[in-house]
């Protein structure tokens, strides 16, 4: 009943320190001093073994640290994490898909709008181009016609200044008609309403006064008549002329042509 | 490395359209969300790219001398947006992450030989990167004047804040804080000048989120973001030759930077501008042209208009009045504008029997965010 034997308790949880201080071993006889050596021999083998496991421990942990180290200063940078969730990567494709359909939407529709309006606006400046070049070609047509008038034109061109002639007197006399009617109209107005005017209220009514009032009316209204007059005078002669017209620029257009 | 089975398994990522890149920019911005800021609000041309590019790498990967210039542009050209060497391996992670997402075959070798390639791939663009380094990122450049030369088209002049090297005929890309993240290809109208001064033509495009605001928006004192200089448009410093310049609308700037290069230069040499437009309305630089032609006896500007039977300018598509005035056999030739009308004009030329390498070309395509992987600007 040694305490060398007792070790055999410790067995499975390996040598402590406590064991190794608390080990007592028993003398070997009367007749020699000193520890049983097979006790002893069976102690110094534990510790060795004990020893060697320790040993190879410690080296696979310092292994394991060194292989970690590694790895974080691989991962320097590209912060070491978990992969995205397949969940996080949906969401946040939808909410990328969704702000590019709002972005081509807005596009879309500032292409189509602006593209509208260029067209509005070309369609515009050609006609208003179309437009000033017809009256140019007109004017220069006129021109002509006067200057061919006036040094002596051969016959075609007498011909239709008297005809443009003919037409001016007969939009003239229009005009005239047409002003004197509406005079006539609106002073029959007046005379109504003078006379309505008169019966509800005989003294607020002036002698004079409707007149100022409605003058500028029938004036304005003369004046416009006659300048619209004047505008189908003038587009007249051309429409008319505008045969004659082509067939210069046609001519012209075939000269060139070869 | 197994190039075949590295083409295939691209190839399964690129079949599904869309949803590849999707996939991918979704886990790059999940894993680093500090990338996120480096793009624009709408992803889907960035979308397009990407994979168009990647494509362009894996049908070059065996080939690597034509590849690796193109991957040092782009390096270089990526500082402007801000990327960082450390970028590398995020995206290298999500193309992985991605390219093995799509393929239900993925194999470890697979991940091994794409590791090896990436890795390949992002070495070359930061190195080229890095030798870029003693040249800004970008340049800020301020509008010192912004001309509205018709509806659409404004003429707009800028001082970067420190010089922007580049040659005549090259182009540059520029971003406005107005439209954060797209960045557009725009020549210069000039020649490098010692005030450091250059000139845009900008027309705006409609639905053009950039366009419209460079010509409707940006005002003098307004600060643009210029990117590197890129093209292949240029004089040869050892030809004296005379030349012929054919410009399609906004083409006419880089042909203007070539002539202002003559102008400045010299060798002085005949030079022969032709400039169609639609109509004689959308002749934006007239006086100018005018003003250029009168300046110098060397220069003759022909302005022509294929769709304005009312103008006095000489008629029909530019391609056709060029050759209404040849012969051109003898001249260094340079074309610039609209793909119908660069196509139309080279054939011309070609059949006019004009030699192939005396013939150069840039395609102005209507939006024009970036070089193609062959570095060309256009679009």
């Amino acid at each position: 009943m040694t305490d060398g034997q007792g070790m055999h308790v410790s067995d499975e949880r390996g040598l402590t320190p406590a064991d190794l201080q608390s080990m007592r071993f028993s003398r070997a006889s009367v007749l020699r001093p000193g520890y049983v050596e097979t006790e002893v021999d069976r102690v110094l083998s534990r510790m060795a073994e004990e020893l060697a496991r320790l040993v190879a421990e410690k080296a696979e942990l310092r292994d394991q640290v060194r292989a970690l180290q590694a790895q974080m200063e691989g991962m320097e940078g590209v912060v070491a994490q978990q992969p995205p969730s397949e969940q996080a990567l949906r969401i946040l494709s939808t909410a990328q898909q969704t702000a590019d359909n709002y972005v081509a939407e807005a596009e879309e529709f500032s292409r189509q709008v602006t593209g509208e309006a260029r067209a509005e606006y070309e369609e515009q400046i050609r006609l208003a181009r179309e437009n000033a070049g017809a009256i140019i070609q007109a004017a220069q047509e006129a021109a002509a016609k006067i200057t061919a008038n006036a040094t002596g034109a051969p016959e075609g061109g007498q011909r239709s200044v008297e005809e443009l002639e003919e037409q001016v007197a007969y939009l003239k006399a229009f005009g005239q008609a047409c002003r004197v009617q509406l005079r006539s109209y609106l002073e029959a107005l007046i005379t109504d309403v003078e006379t309505e005017w008169g019966r509800a209220d005989p003294a607020g009514l002036p002698p004079g006064a409707p007149r100022p009032l409605a003058a500028p009316a029938p004036r304005g209204n003369t004046a416009s008549s006659t300048t619209f007059e004047a505008n189908t005078a003038a587009e007249t002669p051309p429409s008319g002329e505008a045969g004659n017209g082509t067939v210069v620029s046609a001519a012209s257009g075939a000269e060139r042509r070869p | 490395m197994d190039i075949p089975a590295m083409r295939a398994n691209f190839g399964k990522a690129a079949a599904t359209g869309d949803e590849a890149p999707l996939y991918f920019y979704s886990h790059l911005f999940l894993s680093h969300p500090e990338t996120r800021a480096m793009f624009p609000v709408s992803m889907a041309h960035q979308r397009d790219r990407l994979f168009t590019a990647l494509g362009d790498v894996v049908a070059r990967v065996d080939d690597l001398d034509s590849l690796v210039p193109i991957l040092q542009q782009l390096g270089r050209d990526h500082r402007k947006f801000g990327t960082l060497a450390a970028h590398y391996p995020a995206v290298g992670a999500s193309l992985l992450a991605t390219l093995e997402h799509f393929d239900d075959e993925w194999t470890p070798e697979l991940a091994k030989d794409w590791t090896e390639a990436y890795t390949l791939v992002s070495q070359v663009m930061i190195e080229a990167a890095d030798e870029a380094a003693g040249q800004p990122a970008w340049w800020d450049a301020a509008v010192v004047a912004h001309e509205r030369r018709t509806i659409d088209v404004a003429v707009l002049r800028v001082r970067p804040r420190t010089p922007l090297p580049y040659a005549a005929g090259q182009s540059v890309s520029l971003e406005t804080d107005l439209r954060p993240r797209l960045w557009r290809y725009y020549s210069p109208a000039n020649a490098p000048r010692p005030d450091g001064l250059l000139e845009f033509h900008v027309k705006a495009r409609d639905g053009g989120p950039v366009s419209s605001a460079l010509v409707r928006r940006v005002g003098v004192g307004d600060v643009l973001r210029l990117g590197p200089p890129m093209g292949h448009l240029a004089l040869d410093p050892e030809s004296d030759r005379d030349l012929l310049l054919v410009a399609g609308g906004m083409g006419l700037a880089p042909m203007k930077a070539l002539l202002d290069q003559v102008a400045r230069q010299g060798p002085s040499r005949r030079v022969d501008l032709f400039v169609g437009f639609r109509t004689e309305d959308h002749v934006y630089d007239a006086p100018e042209l005018r003003r250029l032609e009168q300046e110098h006896p060397w220069l003759t500007v022909t302005v022509a208009v294929s769709h304005d039977k009312n103008s006095s300018l000489a008629q029909g598509d530019v391609g056709e009045v060029v050759m209404r005035h040849g012969p051109w056999l003898s001249r260094e030739v340079f074309v610039a504008g609209p793909a119908p009308m660069v196509d139309d004009t080279v054939s011309r030329l070609l059949r006019d029997g004009v030699p192939r390498q005396r013939l150069h070309s840039e395609i102005f395509a209507p939006s024009r965010p970036g070089p193609s992987v062959d570095g060309e600007v256009t679009e």
